[in-house]
């Protein structure tokens, strides 16, 4: 039996020096001995190769024949896809490898696609400040190459299965999204990447389009508690974090600074639970002024908190 | 690794194993089948390599101009890498880095739409407190301490600075806490460069999860479905479900006023369940927060 890295080699010259797509048969008869001879054997052997280059970045196409040889099944390489056309010059090179090795992602990963990039293998040691470490989720690849491809992809999702028209994946505040076309509710969403509750499944490429007002940058809303009825409340805030609430919510919204440093400032509040959340969250610095049925949203929150245990 | 040895002509053995890391029989091995490759009448040219005296020769195959195209894991990581890279302080996008991602980003087809975001959040003294770090210069600032609810001033030799799970954390010595105290950038109020110089020390980065500058109390919760967003959010030990769909977490707590702002936050349902002393936690926060809303 061949060596398996012989027939690999053996099996890509063949495909990029074809000016034809070729079949299984034709491959077979051109590396004499190499694939088994019973049919299943071959084809399994076959499979794995194809599996083997794909893992490797050489993807293998196939397409249904025509003309003399109709209807069986032909395989090759694109050689324009086979070649990397990524000129980098040494200081590019140089900066991607600076990134990767501050941006901490998965390693293995990177460590690979910079050899093949033919970056230097070492660092200088050089001191990598700032540094960041990026979250990663083992489906964030498959995400990614699909929506380049424009395939749609199947996942389960809040107890759904999903079909989904992938635009691009976006993180903030160590969290992953991506967003498209949810074909369930025919509009666009945007879903947790950490959230996806099975694997992902790709389909075919060229499956849809990116419509040209898609704006990934924005794909999440900049304050959750402006989210629905454009409302508005009122809130105190005490001196120590006035500066902090004035960076947060804008100058513009500040209604009032007072002698000792506290302040009023407007605050959305459309999404009530969010809003609560926030002012919550600035405990006894923060206490909501206005209007009366928020102040009242927030003191039942309080109350029911506030219960003791075991009461009705 | 042909590419790579084909643009260096010739390698020892021993270099060509170490950078691929294999051994020299593996190495061999794989290169005596390289050379035998080709297949007429389909492949003209051998590839022409020959090794003598632990050094590899390399001649210049037809076949192997380019290195192999990009898996999709390597694609992503380097794209993500690169664009995270392109929102840290500093960063030039017409520079050699920007550059290099045009490249790529038209090799991995999302050049004509942005497949992929990097959104990092930029707290407004980062820069000067990056800038500090690389000088080794002392900073005298004015820092939130949210365990104690208050602001303090303090000098601080800033070491490091780093992003992890979106915030910015700075780690320097403290002239009130000690050495190697973690910070978050965002909770810096102010921050006045003293002009003294202290020297660097390389402070290695916990790839773990928890950042604070005081000891930690292990604390476990139930909480309601509607407050799983905990365990997505903060960097928890074990979060299981139980029978009722209710969430058990263990997590380490810097301080109760950390506790308190999650418990308020989590609801009516989340409880305590250990340390027994921290049960009314909750429940005493709410009563005293809700004194300002008679």
């Amino acid at each position: 039996m061949a060596d398996p890295l012989e027939r690999l080699t053996n099996l890509v010259a063949l495909l990029l020096e074809a000016r034809e797509p070729l079949t299984l048969e034709q491959i077979a008869d051109a590396l004499g001995g190499q694939y088994p001879t019973g049919e299943t054997a071959r084809r399994g052997a076959f499979e794995r190769d194809k599996a083997a280059l794909r893992d490797g970045g050489v993807p293998i196409e196939t397409e249904v024949l025509g003309g003399t040889r109709a209807g069986s099944t032909g395989y090759r390489i694109d050689r324009r896809r086979y070649e990397l056309r990524l000129d980098l010059t040494p200081d590019e090179t140089r900066a991607l490898q600076m990134a990767v090795a501050a941006v901490h992602l998965r390693p293995d990963w990177s460590a690979d696609a910079l050899l093949k990039l033919g970056a230097a293998d070492e660092t200088d040691g050089a001191d990598t400040t700032p540094s960041a470490m990026l979250s990663s989720l083992p489906s964030l690849p498959l995400l990614f190459e699909a929506s380049t491809r424009r395939a749609t992809v199947q996942f389960r999702y809040n107890g759904r299965a999903r079909a989904v028209d992938p635009f691009g994946l976006l993180t903030r505040d160590g969290f992953w999204y991506v967003a498209g076309f949810d074909h369930g509710s025919g509009e666009q969403r945007t879903f947790r990447v950490d959230r996806i509750q099975s694997d992902v499944t790709m389909g075919v490429a060229g499956a849809f389009v990116v419509p040209p007002d898609f704006d990934l940058a924005h794909v999440l809303p900049e304050d959750p508690k402006a989210m629905g009825a454009p409302r508005e409340a009122v809130v105190a805030v005490s001196a120590i974090r006035a500066n902090k609430v004035a960076r947060e919510v804008g100058e513009d919204a500040v209604v009032e600074r007072r002698p000792d440093g506290s302040m009023l400032v407007r605050v959305p509040c459309g999404n009530l639970p969010a809003f609560r959340s926030w002012v919550l969250g600035l405990l006894d610095d923060a206490v909501v002024v206005g209007p009366a049925e928020v102040r009242a949203d927030v003191a039942t929150w309080l109350a029911a908190i506030a219960e003791p245990a075991g009461a009705a | 690794m042909l590419p790579w040895l084909m643009e260096r002509g010739e390698v020892t053995v021993a270099g060509a194993a170490e950078r691929f890391h294999v051994s020299e029989p593996h190495l061999i091995h794989d290169l005596e089948v390289a050379s035998l490759c080709g297949l007429p009448p389909y492949v003209d040219e051998l590839v022409d390599l020959w090794i003598e005296d632990g050094v590899i020769h390399m001649g210049v195959p037809r076949l192997f101009t380019r290195p192999l195209r990009l898996t999709a894991p390597e694609g992503f990581a380097l794209l993500a890498a690169g664009r995270a890279a392109m929102a840290l302080p500093g960063a030039d996008p017409g520079g050699p880095l920007g550059r290099a991602l045009e490249k790529l980003a038209a090799t991995l087809g999302a050049d004509d739409q942005p497949a992929l975001v990097v959104d990092v959040e930029r707290p407004p003294l980062l820069e000067m407190v990056q800038r500090a770090a690389l000088d080794s210069e002392r900073l005298a600032i004015e820092y939130y301490s949210a365990g104690r609810g208050e602001l303090r001033s303090r000098a601080v030799d800033p070491q490091r600075v780093f992003i992890t799970r979106g915030r910015w954390y700075l780690v320097a010595d403290d002239s009130l806490a000690g050495p190697a105290r973690t910070f978050r950038v965002d909770r810096i109020e102010s921050a006045t460069p003293t002009g003294e110089h202290f020297d660097h020390r390389d402070v290695p980065v916990e790839r773990g999860d928890f950042f604070g500058d005081a000891d930690t109390v292990d604390v476990t919760l139930l909480l309601p479905a509607s407050a799983a967003w905990v365990a997505e959010t903060y960097p928890v030990h074990a979060a299981e479900a139980e029978p009722d769909g209710r969430l058990r977490v263990r997590l380490a707590v810097a301080s109760e006023r950390w506790l308190e702002r999650l418990l308020l936050r989590a609801g009516p349902e989340a409880e305590v369940v250990a340390p027994a002393g921290w049960a009314d936690l909750g429940r005493d926060a709410a009563a005293r927060l809700l004194a300002r809303y008679p």
